[in-house]
């Protein structure tokens, strides 16, 4: 998810007749050959794509003039809408980052024992989503609802995006600068939060970034738990009017809010960029030590984990046992199997989707690009009920045959999840010098073939993680999916929904358990999927 | 083998200038090394005539083929041409000999014979076939990726700073085990180096580049002995420079009358002394007289640098090379003869007053 | 080969196994199958699936289930328009019924099937009919609100004194019925100042078994659902009802509303026959007869047909007088809209 930033270190200087070694020529812009057309047509294609569910809905919501959209906007459900939002998003972020960061720290930077199980362990949560989560909290604590039980569900669920990529980076920081900052006097709690803080800031972000952004489109838990934001209400306008004006001036509304998300983060980025990785060795970071404080940090831990993981797994196993008498056990294997097909292939799909708009980002970063990009970003941060409705629209109206095929349904999965496929593809991209592709050029390749022989081989395995984090993500997807599976065909999600929507939780269970066991090794991905550094 | 030919190449990057108008001919089987400081342009040359970049004007000829010129474009891997990066670039999920049979048709990347042949040619043992890039020195991987470059028998090879990421034993190895291969293969070589021994060692004709021009171009020794410049003349090694008066064949300097019989015509001018013409002697021994003001010791040799005893108001500064051994102290006085002859520039016919100065070196 | 080039293969081959796998998986999933009859079913998904699979087997043509709610799937129809993929359509309660009709989307049911159901349960127009009826009801806590201090009508709800007592799946369908029935029979400015106090005083469930949940376990007192959901419950095993009791409203109160679920062929059906057959069977005897032994609970509509046993009978109700085929949806939920509710 995040390029190691490395140092160079300086060479020594040799003897004077041969002057010290300098750096190499800054090799700018690589526009001597260009970026090809068709792949920037590809991107444009991909971006038009993304970009269809927003107009629609902008269409639909000014159908009837601004002045009606503005009375549809200006009443106090909106507003009650915004505060439950925008404090959800805060609190659920504020406390992502205190967990994710204090965990990636105690199990990167610290004696902390066990620090290979942790990393496990604290990325695991991702493989339960968050609707189950919030079924197994309810199950287990009754009158959890509203605010606190809504910030409390999707803390434990999304604080790994942030746990992840921080963790990551801290593992693969280098020591010198902690070193300086020590060296100026700085103690090692100070060093942390001064140096180390800050050369985390672009995974922080990221992170955070992506929980936001799954907490604006987020609905299951959130019904679940009682607690109304934009998504629920545009979720119960659906209920209410199939395709409603009201509920696509809620929609605006909540792009807005996700623009400006993306805004502060871009804000916040600042001008820190990915660094490239250099030649030089990465000094090993050297570990905090704990003492007495290390009973203290292992209980945090494993209260966590327990809460993150423990809960689901005991409130999951104890409705299995109960399951027989419910379940029509002839239903999982239909269900799960529709679910790895739709999964499979729409995990193809979007990270082939993202290689043209990657590409031009990690060789050119043109301004072309990077609209690309924001582009793939707003539209995924629609609720999946926005984007199936412009869908719906759009093939009822334009290509009928398509109408409720798992085609549209791929295309919308590729919409909403296309984001998380584009910072794995960049990053695999980034970490493959391009100087390969020259090589195999001048050895014969036209360049087709020597991106089929060397780029891509070595990009594989680093898109492998974002297959996986969209693979996940297409097997819990909710909402899109109700509405836009073909007739007859339903995955573990809205199966696992129909059951938990009546509360009864046997016959949810096996659904969730079934979840939970394919997402399982998928998280794997997530941990060992990241590039291999390229050989300099 | 072929002749390399550049004529009137301009080029630039993203709309800035780099190249103004490049002329350069490399003979066939013969090896240039085009010098010059980072972000001169050399780099830039060099992808040019790979095929990575458009000339914005003039031809790169390969033989009697122009592959770049306007209306001409001839991709890289058309080009025939082998080309070794500084960092090698070789392909990390490859092993060894697929590396190097890469640019080999398919059904010759099987047989081994071939690799076998230039791992030997490069002077690395066969059982490196199976080994992957990143278990290599960088010794190694330079070697390899010249073997890879060399596999498709190529009619011209261009060495983009290939040794600069070497340790400085390991940069001579290789230099060596590079250079005895290329001569094998009698290819064409163009060499891109920063490095003056590099260049002047590794190299039949040296081209100095600077700023995107080519400001002087021949054979190692004489543009080491004869630099049309001042710049030429420290972008091979250290220089004194001293002004001075040219007349019948003799030229007067802080130094003395020293004899120039290659430079002709007479006036103001500037004369080139190499730091190891300079001979250090007893403060007696000849009239010419300096002070030690800087000494640089490397071991094998030493860095001297000397204010010369006033003279006629111009208290001019030279820098001499001893052995290491014979290092003078600081502060004390020496003696300085000139060995063989200075080299004598920029002749004013108008006599002028002239100040003598050394050009510092990097 | 090295070991990079065995993971490269491995991924294709996955990927390959994969994309052909699922692309005949999914034709076998549901791709859409026109050949079969195709119901847009709002009801409950036991309920339609016991009538699918025996119509099924009766007569022999395959039937396909598309699930969703009233609201959004009859405007779903209404957008799909004249190609609509649907056949027969089934709701929960009238008004969604009512929309579709409006659109003039309906075709006239056969007079053999209106004649099997009660003629109350038939609109004039005879594009649709009544095939299951269910009655409000106020599911309570004993334990936290006596049987003597229940609100003595529905609309009594929205007094001070039960603020914070009562919940309801406002966003729900069956809700928006029961908010019809009290628009039709109090009139827009009770209904509105009712669903204020609703929007201030209720707590809002999910769905009628939230609901009622929420009032077993004690944190609501009361709530408002329709009655087969406490029926379906104590027959089974009380987890969700065994706190709580019923009260109805009677007295034609807008809280004793009978909702009629109904069904219709589209006129844009290409399995006409088949879907009129359908509506005929579910209508029918052995049809209606699903209601009373299934775990449905909901009351017949069907002539001749007695309800389960265990409901008090439908004409003790005393519901109020409510033409069923009047009710329509946009109105009230633009009063629920204004109330804030949605």
């Amino acid at each position: 998810m995040t390029t190691a930033p490395t140092s160079t270190a300086p060479t020594p200087s040799g003897p004077a007749p041969t002057p010290g070694s300098t750096p190499p020529p800054v090799r700018s812009g690589r526009r001597g050959v260009g970026a090809p057309l068709p792949l920037r047509a590809a991107a444009f294609l991909v971006a038009l794509v993304c970009a269809l569910p927003l107009v629609v809905v902008a269409l639909k919501a000014f159908e009837a003039g601004a002045g009606d959209a503005f009375a549809l906007v200006w009443r106090p459900r909106v507003g009650e809408l915004l505060g439950n939002t925008v404090s959800l998003v805060v609190l659920t972020c504020v406390i992502s980052t205190v967990l994710g960061v204090g965990a990636a720290w105690l199990v990167e930077r610290t004696s902390l024992p066990g620090a290979s199980f942790w990393r496990i362990a604290l990325v695991a949560p991702l493989a339960v989503p968050a609707f189950v989560n919030s079924f197994a909290w309810s199950a287990l604590v009754p009158g959890l609802e509203g605010l606190a039980g809504a910030v409390i569900v999707t803390s434990l669920s999304y604080f790994p995006f942030v746990f992840l990529p921080v963790a990551a980076l801290l593992r693969s920081l280098d020591q010198g600068l902690e070193d300086a900052a020590r060296a100026l006097g700085l103690g090692p709690w100070r060093t942390f939060a001064r140096v180390g803080l800050a050369q985390v800031r672009p995974a922080l972000l990221g992170g955070v970034l992506l929980v936001a952004l799954h907490l604006l489109a987020e609905y299951g838990a959130l019904e679940m738990l009682r607690f109304p934001t934009f998504t629920t209400a545009i979720l119960d306008q659906f209920e209410v009017a199939f395709d409603s004006r009201s509920g696509s001036v809620l929609a605006v509304v909540l792009m807005g809010i996700a623009v400006t998300v993306l805004t502060l983060e871009l804000l916040a980025r600042g001008r820190a960029r990915h660094a490239r990785v250099g030649s030089g060795t990465v000094r090993r970071a050297t570990r905090t030590r704990l003492g007495r404080a290390t009973s203290l940090a292992l209980l945090g831990l494993t209260t966590l984990t327990a809460l993150a993981i423990g809960v689901p797994a005991w409130s999951i196993g104890k409705w299995l046992s109960r399951a027989d008498q419910a379940m029509e056990p002839a239903n999982l294997g239909p269900t799960l199997w529709s679910t790895l097909a739709l999964g499979l292939v729409a995990a193809v799909v979007t990270t082939v989707a993202t290689f043209p708009a990657a590409w031009l980002i990690a060789r050119s970063r043109s301004w072309f690009a990077v609209a690309v990009e924001r582009v793939t970003y707003l539209a995924a941060s629609l609720p999946g009920v926005v984007v199936a409705l412009a869908l719906i629209t759009l093939t009822i109206g334009l290509v009928r045959p398509l109408y409720q095929t798992a085609t549209v349904l791929v295309v919308a999965y590729v919409i909403l999840f296309i984001p998380r496929a584009m910072v794995a593809t960049r990053a695999a991209i980034a970490a493959v010098p391009p100087e390969l592709g020259d090589a195999a050029r001048t050895l014969g390749d036209r360049p087709v073939r020597a991106f089929l022989r060397v780029q891509l081989p070595l990009m594989l395995r680093g898109t492998m993680a974002g297959f996986a984090l969209v693979f996940i993500a297409v097997t819990t997807e909710l909402t899109a999916t109700l509405l836009l599976a073909p007739t007859g065909t339903q995955t573990l999600a809205t199966a696992f929904w129909d059951a938990s929507a009546s509360l009864d939780y046997a016959a949810a269970a096996p659904y969730a358990a079934a979840l939970v066991v394919l997402s399982a090794p998928l998280t794997y991905l997530l941990l060992h999927g990241k590039n291999e550094e390229p050989l300099t | 083998m072929k002749t390399l030919q550049l004529s009137g190449i301009t080029a630039s990057h993203s709309g800035t200038p780099v190249l103004h108008g490049i002329d350069l001919v490399v003979p066939a089987g013969s090896t240039t090394a085009v010098l010059g400081p980072s972000g001169c342009g050399k780099t830039t040359l060099l992808r040019v005539v790979a095929g990575f970049l458009r000339p914005d004007a003039g031809h790169v000829r390969v033989g009697d083929d122009v592959v770049a010129g306007p209306g001409t474009w001839v991709a890289p891997e058309k080009r025939g041409l082998g080309y070794v990066a500084q960092e090698g670039n070789l392909f990390p999920h490859l092993d060894v000999a697929a590396n190097i049979s890469y640019g080999l048709p398919r059904r010759e990347r099987r047989a081994r014979a071939r690799v076998d042949e230039l791992l030997e040619l490069v002077g690395l043992s066969g059982d490196l076939a199976r080994r992957r890039p990143d278990q290599l020195s960088g010794g190694q991987q330079q070697r390899v990726a010249l073997a890879r470059a060399l596999a498709r028998r190529p009619r011209i090879v261009l060495l983009d700073e290939p040794f600069s990421a070497l340790d400085p034993e390991l940069r001579v190895a290789t230099r060596e085990a590079v250079a005895a291969a290329l001569a094998h293969e009698q290819a064409t070589v163009v060499l891109v180096t920063h490095d003056q021994a590099e260049a002047l060692s590794f190299a039949d004709q040296v081209a100095i580049m600077h700023e995107g021009r080519l400001t002087q171009v021949g054979a190692p020794v004489d543009v080491y002995r004869a630099p049309s410049d001042r710049r030429s003349a420290v972008s091979l090694g250290e220089a004194c420079f001293l002004s001075g008066q040219l007349r019948d064949g003799v030229v007067t300097c802080a130094l003395g009358a020293l004899p120039a019989p290659l430079a002709s015509g007479s006036g103001a001018c500037e004369v080139i002394i190499r730091p190891e013409q300079l001979r250090l002697g007893d403060p007696a021994a000849s009239p010419c007289v300096a002070e030690v003001t800087r000494t640089a010791f490397y071991g094998h040799d030493a860095l001297v640098e000397l204010r010369l005893d006033d003279h006629a108001g111009d208290r001019a500064n030279v820098c001499a090379r001893t052995l290491g051994s014979e290092t003078p102290p600081i502060g004390s006085r020496v003696s300085v003869r000139v060995i063989g002859e200075p080299h004598v520039i920029a002749i004013h016919e108008a006599p002028s007053l002239a100040t003598a100065e050394t050009e510092p070196q990097n | 080969m090295t070991r990079r080039q065995m993971m490269i293969l491995a991924a294709a081959a996955v990927t390959t196994l994969g994309l052909s796998a699922c692309s005949s998986s999914l034709e076998a999933t549901g791709e859409l199958d026109a050949s079969k009859l195709t119901i847009y079913s709002a009801q409950h998904k036991n309920l339609t699936e016991e009538w699918a699979r025996e119509f099924q087997d009766k007569s022999g043509v395959k039937v396909q289930i598309r699930y969703g709610n009233d609201s959004s799937m009859g405007t779903q129809i209404v957008q799909e328009g004249a190609s609509s993929p649907a056949d027969v359509f089934l709701t929960e309660n009238s008004p969604a019924m009512t929309t579709v009709q409006n659109a003039g989307l309906l075709a006239p049911v056969d007079a053999a099937t209106v004649a099997q159901v009660g003629a109350e349960y038939v609109p004039s127009s005879k594009n649709w009919v009544g095939i299951a009826a269910r009655s409000t009801v106020l599911v309570y806590n004993p334990s936290k609100i006596s049987e003597a201090q229940l609100p003595k009508s529905l609309m009594d709800l929205a007094k001070p004194e039960f603020a914070g007592k009562w919940g309801a799946a406002a966003g729900g369908a069956d809700f928006q019925a029961i908010a019809s029935a009290v628009l039709a029979t109090q009139g827009e400015a009770k209904t509105s100042e009712w669903l204020a106090a609703l929007k201030s005083g209720a707590k809002i469930y999910q769905n009628n078994i939230a609901t009622m949940k929420a009032v077993n376990a004690g944190q609501s007192p009361m709530g408002v659902i329709y009655h087969y959901y406490w029926y379906r419950d104590q027959a089974l095993d009380k987890e969700s009802s065994g706190n709580t009791k019923l009260h109805y409203f009677k007295n034609e109160d807008p809280g004793a509303f009978v909702s009629l679920s109904g069904g219709a062929v589209l006129k844009s059906s290409k399995h006409a026959a088949d879907a009129q057959k359908f509506l005929a069977f579910i209508t029918s005897k052995d049809g209606q007869q699903v209601l009373a032994s299934t775990e449905a609970k909901e009351y017949a509509v069907g002539k001749g047909v007695a309800s389960d046993p265990a409901l008090p009978p439908l004409d003790s109700l005393q519901a109020p007088k409510i033409d069923p085929f009047t009710l329509t949806g946009p109105r009230v939920i633009e009063l629920m809209t204004k109330a804030g509710i949605l």
